[in-house]
């Protein structure tokens, strides 16, 4: 009996699918195709396609086409050149030049760093969790570092860092010398990208809460039942049951420290010192700005896509796999 | 699969297509009649009102039916707003430019305006700054130079005659010693842009390098191996290996906190501006004028005289795609007109492209900077490219850190002077 109760349980979807499959045709046969008139089937069948044209066009005309444009440019040269093709000879330059390598390293780091800008939140909202006292203040604290403006971070965190500035006077309270945390070449790129970690971690870490309250409470006093430690319950019971938001919350992380520190950047560091700090972003935006560079900084900007572009790729594969683990 | 396979040949498809044309044209007018625009960073500024008021009527006298609008954009963003205005070869009629490389590497969008021009030439000074292959492209409304400020009251407190500041290199970091014994430093320095060296270089250019090399850097023959042109980047290293500089140059923004730090009295001198900012108005906020001086450039080379290093600060130039030319540079010519210009060094705190202005009412400082101006030469570093100019901020970091050498640093800036 058993076996009869769970069969039917599996059976109705395949046999539903099964079924369908067969009642189509029969349904084309006797009435549907009669009932449409042509006019009817032409308005039927274009209507989807209408119905995107919109999101389609503004995708093609504001997007899709400049991006062309943008590509073409880059292929033109710029000052007595301008608008005469010159091939690759801008992105000949680009690699050249030891300033855009500097930037694209710099994104390199960026990635390494990535693990340690996920497990913060992730950690903090473990915590948080887990009822730590105080959780309620943290709660809100932590996230209230997202809410302010890059420049506004990035000139807080200039007073905090400068030379004569509060850390330093701290540390030397220890006794320990006075550091040039920005005008550092071997410091200022972490300092810039702790920075930004520090602004945006709140925003993960909501990701992080919302992910714990899908969390079955049961697998957390079972493990304690079991007499597990703290350290063994993150690690046994916690983060393979969020497994999906932390990649999530890779994916998401990725995407914002890759795109969004140009106004850090700026404010804080403006490249410097020596060039350390570059990212292809700003490495743009100087040499369309400042140098007069429009075609060298499309050939850039195109390599940026590509670079945004074959990341983007994979996390949409990452994202896609764990969909397919549910 | 099929869709994506269709949508990937119209993208490659459309991608070969653009590859074959050229992305940009240029030449059009977007003036209608009757209107002038103009861009500029000024016209925002309460300080502007009563300059921009004084143009606009010098204009109406020339030009009663034609309208002038200004639109004041960011500093920040001035020029990439400006470039895509000139990429696409529609924008401003007039629009306001630094001297130097800013305006020789945009000249291809503007019109020269030697013609319109005769009459003012005499009046104004700071052309050369505006002037590409002989050709001026815009008429100067201030004067930016590098004076070096020095503060009396530390000169006093560290047992030195403050009326007769260093005239040597050895005399000057002697002083330097004696400042700082007296609990100051010697130079406010911010470096962390990368202008700090700017400053150097133009500063003490006219007592490093002899007139005659001085003459040729200035025409474009510059000698980077010259021993000279080396002494100045040695200068520079031996002021950060000798601890002259205020802490944490390269991190410190020399807009304005350096300045800031020569005006709250934690360093003796500042290699400021003439215009603008950084200067004997900004200073004089908290270093009233009998305490502010001006000295000159101490001499590194024997044999050298010193010189005030200036040039046009800022100009307004005319798009190449205005529709008539003429009327467009008489804007121009009031823009430059004694009563603005006046009114521009009143109000702003600037020292005015026109040298008939009276300035005996604002300090001993300006009276110094102004009496320097006949003897004055075009200041170094302006001569350079932004591209060079960008190469050698980031070298002179290098240097304060000492992670390079002098010699690896005239190799650099030689092959990206060349380039350029």
């Amino acid at each position: 009996m058993p076996m009869g109760n769970t069969q039917p349980s599996v059976r109705p979807a395949s046999a539903g699918r099964a079924g369908g499959a067969a009642v189509t045709p029969a349904a084309h046969r006797h009435g549907t195709r009669p009932r449409r008139t042509r006019g009817g089937l032409g308005a039927e069948r274009y209507a989807p396609y209408i119905l995107v044209l919109p999101a389609v066009l503004i995708i093609v005309l504001l997007r899709l086409y400049p991006l062309l444009l943008g590509v073409n440019f880059s292929f033109t040269g710029d000052g007595a050149q301008n608008g005469t093709a010159v091939g690759f000879g801008n992105y000949r330059e680009l690699f050249g030049d030891p300033l855009f390598r500097t930037a694209l390293s710099n994104v390199g780091l960026l990635v390494l760093l990535l693990p340690v800008a996920v497990a913060i939140p992730g950690l903090l909202a473990t915590f948080i969790y887990l009822r730590v006292p105080g959780h309620r203040f943290y709660r809100s604290v932590y996230f209230f570092p997202a809410v302010l403006s890059p420049v506004i971070v990035g000139a807080i965190f200039n007073l905090l860092l400068a030379f004569d500035g509060p850390l330093n006077a701290v540390l030397g309270s220890f006794g320990v010398g006075p550091v040039d945390w920005l005008g550092d070449p071997d410091i200022a790129m972490f300092m810039v990208a702790g920075v930004h970690i520090w602004a945006t971690f709140g925003m993960a870490l909501v990701v992080f809460l919302a992910g714990f309250a899908t969390l079955d409470a049961a697998l957390l006093d079972a493990a304690r039942v079991d007499g597990a430690t703290l350290r063994q319950v993150v690690w046994h019971v916690i983060i393979p049951a969020l497994s999906r938001t932390i990649q999530f919350v890779f994916v998401t992380t990725m995407i914002g420290m890759l795109t969004s520190m140009f106004g850090l950047l700026f404010v804080m560091t403006s490249g410097g010192p020596e060039g350390s700090t570059y990212l292809p972003e700003f490495y743009i935006w100087k040499q369309q700005g400042q140098m007069n560079r429009p075609a060298l900084a499309s050939a850039a900007s195109t390599i940026l896509f590509m670079i945004m572009l074959v990341v983007g790729l994979l996390q949409i594969k990452l994202l896609e796999r764990s969909g397919k683990e549910d | 699969m099929r869709q994506r396979a269709i949508w990937s040949a119209v993208l490659v498809v459309g991608l070969a297509l653009a590859g074959c044309g050229s992305a940009s044209d240029s030449g059009k007018s977007t003036s209608s009649d009757g209107k002038l625009v103009v861009w500029d960073w000024k016209s925002g500024e309460p300080f502007a009102k009563s300059y921009l008021d004084k143009a606009k009527a010098d204009f109406k006298k020339k030009h009663a039916d034609v309208e002038v609008e200004f639109v004041a954009q960011p500093f920040d963003q001035y020029y990439t707003l400006l470039g895509a205005a000139i990429q696409s070869g529609k924008g401003p009629d007039v629009m306001l430019f630094n001297g130097g490389g800013q305006i020789r590497d945009r000249v291809d969008a503007l019109v020269p305006i030697d013609d319109y021009v005769a009459e003012d030439r005499q009046r104004l000074a700071g052309w050369e700054a505006f002037a590409k292959d002989g050709k001026t492209y815009a008429a100067p409304v201030t004067l930016q130079g590098y004076p070096i400020y020095y503060n009396k009251e530390i000169y006093r407190k560290a047992n030195l005659d403050p009326a007769s500041p260093a005239t040597t290199w050895d005399k000057f970091v002697a002083d330097c010693a004696a400042i700082a014994k007296a609990g100051s430093k010697c130079f406010a320095l911010g470096n962390k842009e990368g202008v700090g060296i700017q400053f150097w270089l133009s500063s003490l250019g006219s007592t490093t390098l002899t007139a005659a090399e001085y003459d040729a850097w200035i025409a474009g023959k510059r000698d980077w191996n010259s021993p000279n042109v080396k002494r100045i980047f040695q200068t520079w290293k031996e002021a950060g290996d000798r601890k002259m500089n205020s802490d944490g140059a390269n991190s410190t923004a020399m807009f304005n906190d350096s300045f800031a730090l020569f005006q709250s009295g934690k360093a003796a001198h500042v290699m400021g501006l003439m215009s603008d900012v950084g200067h004997w108005q900004d200073f004089n906020e908290f270093l009233t004028p009998e305490k502010l001086g001006v000295m000159k450039a101490p001499v590194v080379t024997a044999g050298t005289t010193p010189s005030l290093p200036y040039d046009g600060g800022i100009g307004y130039a005319v798009a190449k795609w205005t529709k008539d030319p003429k009327v467009a540079a008489d804007l121009v010519r009031s823009l430059s007109s004694a009563d603005a210009l006046k009114a521009f060094y009143a109000d702003a705190g600037a020292i005015a492209a026109d040298t008939t202005i009276d300035v005996s009412q604002a300090g001993p400082a300006v009276a110094t900077i102004v009496g320097e101006l006949k003897s004055g030469k075009p200041a170094l570093h302006v001569a350079l490219s932004s591209k060079t100019l960008d190469l050698m901020g980031r070298l002179s970091q290098q240097l304060l850190s000492g992670s390079i050498t002098v010699d690896e640093v005239v190799k650099q800036l030689a092959a990206s002077d060349q380039a350029g």
